[in-house]
């Protein structure tokens, strides 16, 4: 099974693949990263929580079972929902293999 | 997150004159507002229609007095005969499959405890996930060994008033090696426990209220008056009773009787029967399940276990607040009470939808919206963000909250979805609409309900006359409820069907009707009304399809009938044999457009492109993923059962990887299954004639409702639908 090496130039080219297009169209290697980055439940992962529909985004995670409030992140509001995919990709990047993403 | 003012009705479908009970929870203190609306469109994305309401007269206008109604989830038994149970000497046991042991909170499993005065007895599972037993204000006595989840036990605890001696055990049905199959603690009680509560299977008593809910399958509980011995405990396991044990047994259950009803049976002759509470899951394998039979009504004594959880709900039974009283000069269509409170912030409301028809047997257009309530039903409440460990990898995006989610992620207790998982895992087979239903509501998410007022929009917008009928009056009333029309309309997602339902539609059709379906992935799953409850559906994720979970072995058959779940086509209905089309693909980032076949040039289908070029690509558009072909799509299949004759009139074919085919059609897993490289994933718009003059009209695609509006309505998704309603209410016969 392919990892994520979080020095490779490919690695980094693809992340900024992802930032230019968030939704695709998605290169096969691409594609293959971001089922890396999205496997499994997301349960205590970063995800995106729409703040005010349409206008307003952030990143949040679940807590560990339902009934418990959901943390939202007051760091960054994002008013482009491609915007804040492309920082929880980089979220997802940090919690899935272990360093920083390389692309700012 | 903040509070919401919330509320349900007791029905979904009202006739002119019917009474509609709503119940409201209103946070804040005071009073709340309501008024009546006919809704056209629930969109208010920045790309759609935006919402459209017009305000009605009515009888519930007004200021009412607020009060929460609170939501008590949680599935149990109770036993209406109390004081059998309150014994100097007794023996409590039964065969369980433990599902959530260690979620740090008590599960009862049998017994007459009160928690909240501390008296009478229970049998349980403590927070260390050990069996144990507590009797008044006694120290509980727990075996201190850990048990294990989805494994069977025979558990038990005997208690002798003469020596004040408890016993409490276990013993494994599966046994491992280092592992004691059979475990027992013995200790001595010192204070009297009381004479305890109501008797209840899989909770004790709150007060009035049941909490330590049980999750998991319970097998043959029983009770007896008397402290038995270790081996007479197992021989009562079995039905019947033991002759010579039988004359002790105060209280054995057979929870194989009555599955399709709430009663619970006691068959030890003291007639202590009892009622489930908030439908666990009946029909589920016992432990004596052996896969000699996989039909409960074939071997109900293999089929002895009901599952209970703690997130099951059916009725949440809130107080009305406010009736109305169908007025004869409404009208047919999608209607909702609109109820809002002031508050610091602002204003806080909901939209509570229900749907008048016309009254029985008339029609007051050529035209009926088959509201699909049954789909609506099934993903009610759902929570797919936190229950499906592939969302992401099925949606192709990074799971994303809306307020809907966020709330009934921090709210437990509204019920689930049967998309959803219990909190033990289990799949969710019940789901009803008496309990506020968020996601059935205007201004969410563009799927089902709010999909669906694209259609009410554009018929307005079009002036085009339609009445409302839904799939609860298809499913008590069959084909005469279509009958007064010339022309039926499905929603966007018809997904869930009865029997009677598919039924009805498929006499229609061959009697003449017109059928237009609007949407995808349609009369796809088999489901099951209640002929007692109200407002509930049932379906098992059987066999295959595009499930959210599995149903277990042996558990394909529907409690409320009988009937095999699962797929209509692994039921030998196809949707093709229906509507020409059935399910092939879906994904969830963008939608495209079709393109006419050779085959639109047909003089059978002339009327359908009135106004249409030969090359005209069709729905390049739309609010649902930028196309009319999308979101989740149908294609043709003759060996599935679509009509020779059938006509696929346009196409569309170019689809992204994030399109995923259908796993009822790969019978062994591959590597071309996507909208990239996999052929199959396709959409086809289809028109065939029916018997007697009829006709069906097939989009193939759900985001085509999302079209209709585009560019003022001047658009050619608009102009084709409108030509196919224009050609479908003429009488003239096909």
């Amino acid at each position: 099974m392919i990892k994520i090496d979080p020095q490779s130039a490919q690695s980094a080219a693809l992340a900024t693949q992802f930032k230019a297009a968030p939704f695709g169209p998605y290169s096969a290697d691409l594609q293959k990263l971001l089922q890396l980055l999205r496997w499994g439940f997301v349960r205590g992962r970063t995800i995106i929580i729409c703040t005010k529909p349409y206008k307003e985004w952030r990143l949040g995670r679940m807590a560990p079972r339902r009934g418990l409030p959901v943390e939202v992140s007051e760091r960054e509001v994002f008013t482009d929902y491609g915007a804040a995919a492309w920082a929880c990709f980089r979220a997802r990047w940090q919690e899935v293999v272990g360093q920083p993403c390389p692309v700012k | 997150m903040s509070e919401r003012i919330l509320g349900y009705s007791d029905r979904l479908s009202a006739l002119p004159g019917d009474a509609v009970n709503f119940k409201i929870s209103a946070p804040m203190p005071g009073k709340f507002k309501a008024r009546l609306v006919r809704l056209i469109c629930g969109d208010d994305s920045p790309e759609g229609p935006g919402f459209k309401s017009k305000n009605v007269d009515s009888e519930i206008d007004g200021t009412y007095p607020a009060r929460h109604q609170p939501i008590l989830a949680g599935s149990y038994m109770w036993v209406t005969a109390r004081q059998p149970f309150d014994l100097p000497n007794f023996t409590v046991q039964a065969m369980i499959w433990p599902t959530l042991p260690g979620n740090g909170k008590p599960q009862a499993i049998l017994g007459n405890y009160d928690a909240a005065n501390g008296s009478g007895y229970a049998l349980y599972i403590d927070e260390l996930v050990c069996l144990a037993f507590r009797a008044g204000k006694n120290p509980p006595v727990s075996t201190g060994v850990k048990m294990l989840a989805r494994h069977w036990y025979e558990v038990y605890a005997v208690y002798d008033s003469g020596t004040g001696r408890v016993v409490v055990g276990h013993n494994m049905m599966l046994t491992y090696h280092g592992m004691p199959g059979s475990v027992s603690e013995t200790q001595m009680l010192a204070e009297p426990m009381g004479e305890g509560g109501r008797f209840l299977i899989a909770a004790w008593n709150d007060d009035k209220f049941a909490s330590a809910h049980f999750n998991g399958k319970i097998d043959g509980p029983r009770v007896s008056g008397r402290a038995l011995k270790p081996a007479e405990i197992e021989r009562l396991r079995d039905l019947p009773l033991d002759v010579e044990l039988a004359q002790y047994v105060v209280a054995a259950w057979d929870f194989s009787r009555g599955m399709s009803t709430v009663k619970v049976t006691d068959v030890s002759g003291n007639r202590y029967h009892g009622r489930s509470i908030n439908l666990p899951t009946r029909a589920m394998t016992g432990w004596n399940w052996d896969s000699s039979d996989f039909n409960w009504q074939s071997k109900p004594e293999h089929y002895g276990a009901i599952h209970f959880h703690d997130d099951d709900l059916y009725d949440c039974g809130w107080r009305t607040d406010f009736t109305l009283t169908v007025p004869a000069d409404l009208g047919s269509g999608v209607y909702c009470v609109h109820v809002w409170q002031k508050t610091p912030e602002g204003k806080i409301e909901d939209y509570i939808p229900f749907f008048v028809r016309p009254a029985r047997g008339t029609a007051t257009a050529p035209l009926a919206l088959l509201i699909p309530t049954a789909s609506y039903l099934a993903y009610a409440n759902q929570q797919m963000i936190s229950s499906w460990w592939f969302d992401e990898l099925s949606s192709c995006k990074f799971a994303t909250m809306s307020s809907v989610d966020q709330y009934l992620e921090e709210h437990e207790g509204f019920g689930l979805s049967v998309y959803d998982e219990h909190s033990d895992g289990s799949g969710v087979c019940y789901s009803s609409h008496l309990r506020p239903i968020l996601n059935m509501r205007p201004k969410t998410d563009l799927w089902q309900f709010n999909a669906d007022t694209h259609l009410t929009d554009w018929l307005e917008k079009k002036k085009i006359p339609y009445d409302v009928i839904t799939d609860d009056d298809l499913h008590a009333e069959g084909v005469d409820c279509l009958r007064p029309y010339r022309c039926v309309m499905t929603g966007t997602h018809p997904e869930y069907y009865s029997k009677a339902m598919l039924d009805a539609l498929q006499a229609y059709t061959n009697g003449g009707g017109r059928l237009m379906y609007m949407g995808a992935n349609g009369f796809y799953w088999r489901i099951a009304y209640h002929a007692g409850l109200p407002g509930v559906i049932e379906h098992r994720r059987a066999e295959d399809g595009m499930r959210a979970w599995f149903s277990e072995s042996g558990e394909y058959f529907m409690s409320f009938t009988g009937e095999m779940s699962g797929l209509w086509a692994r039921n030998g209905r196809p949707p093709n044999m229906l509507v020409g089309n059935a399910f092939a693909a879906q994904g969830f980032v963008e939608s495209v457009p079709y393109h006419r076949t050779p085959e639109s040039q047909d003089p059978r289908v002339s009327f359908m492109f009135e106004g249409i070029g030969a090359d005209e690509v069709i729905g390049d558009f739309g609010t649902v993923g930028g196309g009319a072909a999308g979101w989740e799509i149908d294609r043709a299949d003759t060996r599935l059962g679509t009509p020779p004759h059938a006509l696929i009139v346009a196409a569309a074919t170019d689809f992204p990887d994030s399109y995923h085919w259908v796993n009822e059609e790969m019978n062994h897993t591959h590597s071309a299954v996507n909208g990239d490289t996999n052929p199959r994933v396709r959409c086809d718009m289809m028109f065939f004639e029916t018997p007697n003059g009829g006709a069906v009209f097939s989009t193939g695609s759900i985001s085509y409702g999302g079209s209709l509006a585009h560019d003022g309505y001047k658009n050619n998704v608009s102009r084709l639908t409108e030509n196919v309603v224009k050609r479908f209410v003429d009488p003239t016969p096909f």
